[in-house]
């Protein structure tokens, strides 16, 4: 098990929001937004936008990231827009 | 399996409920990324330098197996396969 996996998930919640470089086995390399990473396999799920209306969706699984460096913090608007990548679907499963 | 799941020393009964909070909205966020991949195209960085593209489909629990659909390998199309967790690196899917 990596430093990374071995994170408690009050840790993992620490890097939500922020821009990260993550440095992956093999030399990979990944950038993005931290959407969240999985308390089960540690895999940290980015966001990018390429385009300003598209997003692009990365998932580095947990096994494989060697470090994750913070290279910006989230302002409050980045963060809504990261809160409602997956919204729509939220809303429709939970209305009554 | 303990991964994320110890208990806080100091203050043991408010540190862990805390813990289960924060890992419960991880994990959340984790199964609607999975969700929002379903039915999508992506492309999987597995070890040794290889480049894949298939249909995402499904993973298990613990990430330990990723379902694909319309997997294109240099021998033909496969409609259906399970990439290995431990073998993938890293994989991206767009969204609208």
């Amino acid at each position: 098990m990596n430093e990374w996996q071995k994170k408690s998930p009050l840790e993992w919640e620490t890097y939500l929001n922020k821009l990260v470089k993550v440095a992956v086995i093999e030399k990979h390399e990944c950038e993005g937004w931290v959407l969240t990473v999985d308390p089960v396999s540690a895999s940290i799920v980015l966001a990018t936008f390429p385009e300003n209306e598209s997003v692009s969706i990365s998932v580095v699984l947990g096994h494989a990231v060697e470090e994750v460096e913070i290279l910006k913090e989230g302002d409050d608007e980045m963060e809504q827009r990261l809160s409602c990548i997956f919204a729509p679907e939220e809303s429709k499963a939970y209305s009554p | 399996r303990g991964r994320g799941f110890e208990s806080r020393r100091r203050h043991p009964a408010r540190g862990e409920a805390e813990a289960q909070r924060a890992r419960a909205r991880l994990r959340r966020r984790f199964l609607r990324a999975l969700a929002a991949a379903r039915g999508r195209p992506a492309r999987f960085w597995l070890r040794a330098g290889v480049r894949v593209d298939a249909t995402f489909g499904a993973a298990d629990r613990e990430a330990a197996a990723l379902l694909v659909e319309a997997l294109r390998t240099p021998l033909g199309l496969q409609e259906a396969a399970l990439l290995r967790g431990p073998d993938v690196l890293c994989f991206r899917f767009p969204l609208p």
